[in-house]
């Protein structure tokens, strides 16, 4: 269009340039207002179910609130009593020992799943699903079923695990040490599909040219992957390990629904110590100085990312 | 053209979606008239296995016809978070079920609960101090749970061990879960809760969970994980994967013995009688004891357990003050004890009467020593009133979990749990 105006303009002079003001700003209005009118019914209901309530949390994290209406301020108390918190400091490291061994575990397995699944060969579409039912699995009955596959004497893995030589095989989820691994096995394998359909996406921009130019070349397999699949999907890895980081800091209902934090407080995470502290033992104020602190972690290493991203791309 | 007509369909979706995500209209408010029949809600739960609350309310209704009581449901495991939340939006109950009592001082503190000291408590009525805080009573206990012994008498026969007498010492339970052992049943079974053996360690040495110094609970762990390795009961980490319910344990014969509260008594006689129970002999016996002293029928043996109760909510209609009140005074009363006996609940109230009512229920075991044991016991609480109970029942929840899948030293535990005292409560 602009070409067609500028050909015109030069060709035709005497005519009107470009649209006086007012229009102008009258066509950028109704473009501004047709736009706001598709966000709104989703914004409205985010702005009072999410925002609102984050912007409360901000301010009740100051307070002793009750939940019943009384918060008085007390200031930075709550924060100062979080730094002296043992249980805080337990939930803190366990979320962050959890995200260690999530995010890697998750990213190798997807994107190795996707690998695998990104071809045309018949009954891959099969597998794809399979591979994404996890994810769309009642928590709660991922949690029966792997409490009794994790069974130290009677459970199937510990079964296998004998039977290859392991004498004295983990105790999983009755012990302080391989509880956390437990978890994180269950939620790789919960996870893995989902981010594999991402991935799957993120393959399909590869430019088939440039594999097929490597391979003139004579890059191998792996040399491949490096130098021409990995690069061409690094938006797409930023984004699955922006979410997976947000994630793995979020985790709540697998491990309430595995272990509640047990045994002992060896996989006590910061939502269920916020949860805990919340609804169990009703200090709410408390719970939103706490819930803020997760925010900030959150963001901080959000943040992180995205600048790492930034000069990477540059 | 398009644009306009897109522009101003898209305006009156948007319209159309926020009036319709506005809430539908708001009840009216009645005006007070004296005549006029009352409704007061009432919190339960579990309403379809949980009968007290619909005959409470039906029983009271027979005698004032002109009140009605409600019911609302909530979630059995989630109670106490529903109700909060409710009382927090202002659409509460109008009388709160006080579930459990590590709660009371939430709602109490939380403006929730109205004062109900001028309620009239028949005497001898247990569980009373527990809604009690600074003088003033802010509820009143309807049923008074205690734990004690239930024994599979068929069992005991098949292995020639002779019945619990009353006067047994937990050296007596340990010795009895051993000679009970067989290839297809346990001795023993034992259930997931703290509440198994710390409830026990701290009624029987007068330990409060509040004093921080958990040192009582040293030998009863080392008697239960005794029995746990020997293979008397089902060890802890078996019946966490599995997720084991008590009810099916005791009651389809895989274990002879186990400590419960005495609600216990009205599911068993109700799964009996439908079958998903064995059909076999069962009595209840008084608690092991610490040693000989509170041990016997002579002596009152001690036990532990908290009561239920109800309060009136704080936001309550001033006209249904006097009828929620008379409410409370009915479920405490011996009208209302002897309304609960019948369905096999333990009221607060255990006077002779009720007794004879509770165990003639069809199905109710009839020997004197269940009688003896379900109205004669020191029953002390197991969560004393206070706002730190739920922060160090919670700490001692986490030393139970520790302890009991043998990934923590009871020594080490203990000292865990005193230390987080310390720092998290103070």
């Amino acid at each position: 269009m602009t070409t067609t105006e500028a050909t015109r303009r030069g060709t035709a002079p005497q005519q009107r340039p470009t649209p006086p003001r007012r229009r102008r700003s009258a066509l950028r209005r109704r473009n501004a207002l047709i736009g706001w009118s598709f966000i709104l019914p989703n914004f409205i209901g985010f702005g009072f179910l999410t925002l609102l309530p984050v912007l409360i949390l901000f301010y009740m994290a100051f307070t002793n609130w009750n939940v019943f209406g009384k918060a008085d301020w007390v200031g930075i108390a709550n924060f100062q009593r979080l730094l002296g918190d043992g249980s805080f400091h337990i939930a803190f490291w366990n979320t962050l020992y959890y995200s260690v061994m999530h995010i890697p575990l998750t990213i190798v397995v997807s994107l190795g799943l996707a690998l695998l699944l990104n071809n045309k060969l018949r009954g891959v579409a099969f597998f794809r699903t399979a591979a994404f039912f996890p994810y769309i699995t009642s928590i709660v009955a991922i949690a029966v079923v792997w409490n009794l596959l994790f069974s130290p004497d009677y459970g199937p893995i510990n079964e296998i695990l004998r039977a290859i030589g392991i004498s004295s095989p983990p105790g999983w989820l009755t012990s302080s040490e391989w509880a956390m691994p437990a978890v994180v096995i269950v939620s790789t394998w919960r996870d893995m599909g989902y981010y594999m359909i991402l991935f799957l996406a993120g393959l399909q921009t590869v430019p088939r040219e440039l594999h097929e130019a490597a391979r003139v070349d004579g890059a191998n397999v792996w040399e491949r992957f490096v130098n021409v699949t990995l690069p061409s999907l690094r938006p797409t890895m930023f984004f699955v390990t922006v979410m997976l980081t947000i994630n793995s800091f979020k985790i709540f209902d697998l491990i309430l629904v595995m272990t509640d934090g047990g045994p002992g407080q060896s996989t006590l995470v910061l939502s269920q110590f916020i949860y805990k502290k919340g609804f169990e033992e009703s200090q709410f104020g408390y719970a939103s100085a706490a819930a803020v602190a997760l925010f900030f972690l959150c963001i901080l290493v959000t943040i992180g990312q995205f600048l790492w991203n930034k000069k990477r791309s540059a | 053209m398009n644009r306009k007509i897109l522009a101003a369909g898209s305006i009156a979706a948007v319209a159309a979606l926020t009036l319709a995500g506005c809430s539908g209209s708001t009840d009216a408010g009645e005006s007070a008239d004296p005549d006029a029949p009352i409704t007061l809600t009432l919190s339960g739960w579990s309403l379809d296995t949980t009968p007290e609350f619909q005959t409470l309310a039906d029983a009271f209704h027979e005698e004032n016809p002109n009140v009605t009581i409600e019911l609302k449901e909530y979630d059995a495991a989630e109670y106490n978070t529903l109700v909060t939340a409710d009382l927090a939006a202002g659409s509460g109950p109008d009388i709160i079920t006080q579930k459990e009592v590590k709660y009371v001082t939430t709602f109490q503190e939380g403006g929730q609960l109205l004062d109900v000291s001028d309620v009239k408590l028949p005497d001898g009525i247990g569980g009373a101090e527990s809604y009690t805080v600074d003088g003033t009573a802010y509820a009143v206990p309807y049923r008074q749970d205690s734990w004690v012994l239930f024994y599979d008498k068929d069992l005991f026969d098949a292995a020639g061990v002779a019945y619990p007498d009353g006067s047994w010492t937990w050296d007596d339970y340990a010795a009895a879960a051993k000679a009970l052992t067989t290839d297809t049943s346990k001795g023993a079974y034992l259930h997931r809760w703290q509440s198994t053996v710390q409830g026990f360690a701290n009624a029987q040495t007068g330990t409060s969970v509040l004093d921080g110094d958990y040192s009582n609970l040293k030998q009863y762990y080392d008697n239960t994980l005794a029995l746990q390795d020997a293979g008397y009961q089902v060890d802890f980490n078996t019946s966490t994967a599995n997720q084991l319910t008590y009810q099916g344990e005791f009651g389809t014969q895989k274990a002879a013995m186990m400590l419960m509260g005495t609600w216990y008594t009205a599911t068993l006689i109700a799964q009996q009688a439908s079958g998903d129970a064995n059909d076999f002999e069962w009595g209840i016996a008084p608690a092991p004891q610490l040693d000989a002293k509170t041990a016997g029928t002579d002596n009152t043996p001690v036990t532990f357990g908290d009561p239920t109760g109800f309060g009136i909510n704080a936001n309550i209609d001033s006209a249904k003050v006097d009828a929620a009140k008379k409410f409370l005074e009915f479920a405490a009363s011996e009208e209302g004890a002897q309304a609960l006996a019948a369905i096999g609940i333990t009221p607060a109230l255990t006077n002779d009467a009720v007794v004879d009512t509770y165990f003639s229920v069809d199905g109710a075991p009839s020997d004197d020593l269940s009688k003896f044991a379900w109205s004669t016991h020191e029953v002390l609480p197991e969560n004393p009133t206070s706002s730190k109970t739920a922060t160090i029942q919670g700490i001692l929840g986490d030393l139970h979990t520790a302890v009991m899948s043998g990934s923590a030293s009871i020594d080490d535990a203990i000292k865990t749990a005193e230390d987080r005292v310390k720092n998290e409560v103070g």
